[in-house]
């Protein structure tokens, strides 16, 4: 090239020059050669430089928590599950743009996103006041444009409140939170808008920020049509579970519909309360079903006490056998036998009573039996001995004792002062 | 040499310019329409590597396939009945047809401006044929609120999909209320409900406990009848079995009875009695004389 250059320049130079006037163009000409080859040189080497910069531009790499599709064209790259590029060790080649475009999307990340539309309106101040503050600042009403709640059904009744029909409703605010991953990059991409991202944006924030307000909107259109079905009881402590559920169901029925490649993981009602306006009315029957249970427990416990003092443990079992005309005389001897309190010793007393009896019995008729013999020797004498040691014996233990005059009436008198204790009871005090 | 390596990087910029001026890439979230001199001439919405003759002979224009979200304003609207409710209603959409989309409409803000109208005239026509009960209802059956929201979703479907080529993928409710006058009289009426509830509450509190101890006093009554009847009959067989030893006594009864009657007597002065006695009976008659004996033989 330098070489053409060179014989160029000489053809040029014009036939009238001297001699020394060519040999400093001959010089100046092969410097600019020199030059124009040693340029050309750097060029080409940028070039190469360049076309392999171009080239290694088409490395790719897939993180960890993202799934990737190559766009050729436009178009997605590839078949079946050869469209979607997974993470790996080694980076992956793609032709630099314009032909092909990697899209990386986020599949591993899960967001959160906080629905508080169905809560009253509360100013900044309003959330830092004490709750016995903000109860006092309470309207009478709530402002559609500003409170935000949610619509639940009422009690079935058996008898509906006249001109109520059965469309009765209550009003329960709540707080949701739905978490959710993408979980279909492909679908995600071509279906779900997400706006351009900018220099400096993090691609992450502007998928999240883009989608979020179809999200809410797929979000409260759940809850709203799941809460109608629920009761505010249901809401509050009965049917969380249930109701969670069901707007899990809805809301990802909804994201299928649409093919948006997105997943519910996860949806939390983080708080409810019912209006403040009907506050009183709710805490009060909070409190009677407090009491109600109190009351109950009393109950339960008189009862428990009651029977135990009775028949002690095996008392409801034994009334339950009581009442059970097919119980085998066996059971119930064997539940007689476990009892306890006073059912027992009634029990007792006749047990010692059955003994007492048949051992007086017994020792009278051998006492009997004893003297007899001698009696029907000497009655007499038997009978007056029995006599006076029976009179020494009472006359010992007799208090007073007085002699009355012949002709006089004479009386005794049995346990003339009820109030005076027996001698054996008065020692036993001191 | 040198020549063609120039020739070729001349023929490569030539083309690539060529291609560059004549070729237009359409995405997977796209789709466009090609105008020669203003006049629309293709439709496309499959992606990829598309020609076109360079400008300003043919234009693209492009268009977002991909669901945008739009939700008219919180507005009022009155059910069958004549029962005033607030209701939010959104869209999910996308332009499906970029030809009728450019003609009627043109741009992403118009559509919402069409689409504004018609939810509210989907919104209000459907709405008044369907009466309050079918939004919330004790009855869960007569709930047809899912229902209402797919019979908007196809009367505005049609509607928009014909004139402005757009589909509507979902619609829905996301916010239902009342009316401010009507919170009121619903706080008045679940404030009712409560105090009923409450009321109820506190007599079957009572009712529960009065039963239970109730239950407790008879189940007590009824073991300690059965007990004492028990001790009857454990008495009754100590009876008998007593009387078994009585027989022993027919031997002498006035004896047996002179014993007897000595131990009752014996066991009825034991303590703090008080006795009157005459002067001549046994054994005080010995304080009196020295009684007359003479030793049998």
């Amino acid at each position: 090239m330098a070489e053409e250059d060179k014989q160029s320049n000489n053809n040029l130079q014009p036939q009238v020059l001297d001699k020394s006037a060519t040999e400093d163009l001959d010089a100046a000409g092969k410097s600019l050669s020199e030059a124009l080859r040693i340029s050309f040189i750097i060029l080409k080497v940028i070039m190469a430089v360049l076309i392999l910069a171009f080239l290694a531009s088409g490395f790719k790499t897939v993180g960890s928590d993202e799934q990737a599709l190559v766009l050729r064209f436009g178009k997605i790259r590839g078949v079946g599950e050869k469209r979607v590029l997974k993470p790996r060790t080694w980076p992956y080649w793609v032709f630099p743009y314009p032909v092909d475009t990697m899209v990386k999307i986020p599949v591993e990340k899960k967001v959160d996103l906080v629905i508080r539309s169905f809560w009253y309106y509360q100013t900044q101040e309003r959330m830092l006041a004490e709750p016995s503050i903000e109860k006092m600042r309470v309207l009478p009403t709530l402002d559609p444009i500003n409170d935000g709640y949610c619509i639940t059904r009422s009690e079935k009744l058996d008898e509906p409140i006249s001109g109520s029909g059965e469309s009765d409703y209550n009003i329960v605010h709540c707080k949701w939170q739905l978490t959710y991953q993408i979980y279909h990059p492909e679908r995600f991409f071509t279906n779900v808008y997400v706006k351009e991202v900018k220099p400096g944006d993090i691609y992450f924030d502007v998928i999240t920020k883009s989608i979020t307000p179809l999200l809410q909107s797929l979000f409260e259109d759940a809850i709203v049509t799941a809460t109608v079905n629920y009761t505010i009881d249901d809401v509050m402590y009965e049917q969380v579970a249930g109701l969670t559920d069901d707007v899990r169901k809805l809301l990802q029925e909804k994201l299928d519909t649409i093919e948006s490649g997105l997943k519910v993981v996860r949806i939390q009602m983080i708080d409810k309360t019912w209006p403040l306006q009907v506050d009183e009315a709710f805490q009060a029957l909070v409190t009677a079903s407090q009491d109600l249970e109190t009351t109950i427990s009393e109950a339960r416990t008189y009862e428990e006490r009651t029977l135990n003092e009775v028949a002690g443990p095996v008392a409801q079992e034994l009334f339950e056998a009581l009442q059970d005309k097919t119980i085998s005389e066996e059971e119930m001897d064997s539940l007689w036998s476990q009892l306890a309190g006073t059912a027992q010793e009634k029990i007792t007393e006749a047990r010692a009573y059955r003994a007492k009896v048949v051992a007086g019995a017994r020792a009278n008729a051998e006492y009997f039996q004893e003297l007899l013999p001698e009696y029907r020797k000497r009655p007499e004498l038997v009978i007056h001995k029995i006599y006076q040691d029976a009179i020494e014996r009472i006359f010992s233990n007799v208090d007073e004792k007085f002699i009355i005059p012949k002709g006089a009436e004479w009386r005794i008198l049995v346990n003339r002062d009820p109030s005076l204790k027996p001698k054996n009871q008065q020692g036993a005090n001191d | 040499m040198k020549n063609i390596a120039l020739t070729i990087f001349i023929v490569l910029v030539v083309v690539v310019l060529g291609l560059y001026l004549i070729t237009f890439q359409v995405r997977e979230t796209e789709s466009a329409l090609v105008t020669r001199f203003g006049k629309p001439v293709r439709e496309i919405t499959n992606p990829g590597l598309c020609i076109k003759w360079p400008a300003p002979i043919e234009r693209v224009h492009r268009f977002d396939s991909r669901m945008q979200v739009f939700e008219a304003d919180l507005g009022e609207t009155t059910t069958k009945g004549a029962v005033p409710i607030i209701v939010n209603t959104y869209v999910v959409w996308r332009i499906a047809e970029p030809l009728k989309f450019l003609n009627a409409v043109g741009t992403v803000k118009e559509a919402e401006v069409k689409l504004y109208s018609q939810i509210t005239d989907t919104q209000n026509r459907v709405i008044g044929q369907h009466s309050f009960g079918e939004f919330v209802n004790s009855d869960t059956t007569k709930i047809k609120f899912k229902d209402i929201e797919d019979e908007m979703l196809s009367d505005l479907k049609q509607t928009v999909s014909d004139e402005y080529g757009i589909e509507v993928k979902t619609l829905g409710i996301k916010q239902l209320k009342v009316s401010k006058d009507v919170t009121e009289k619903v706080f008045d009426r679940m404030k009712a409900a409560r105090n009923r509830r409450t009321e109820k509450t506190i007599s079957e509190g009572e009712g529960q406990a009065t039963k239970i101890k109730g239950d407790a006093n008879l189940k007590s009554s009824v073991l300690l009848t059965a007990a004492e009847a028990r001790g009857e009959v454990i008495r009754g067989r100590g009876d008998a079995e007593a009387a078994k030893h009585y027989k022993k006594l027919d031997e002498d009864p006035e004896f047996a009875m002179f014993l007897r009657n000595i131990e009752s007597l014996e066991k009825i002065l034991k303590e703090r009695s008080t006795i009157f006695l005459p002067p001549d009976a046994e054994p005080f008659k010995l304080l009196k004389k020295i009684p007359s004996l003479e030793p049998k033989k």
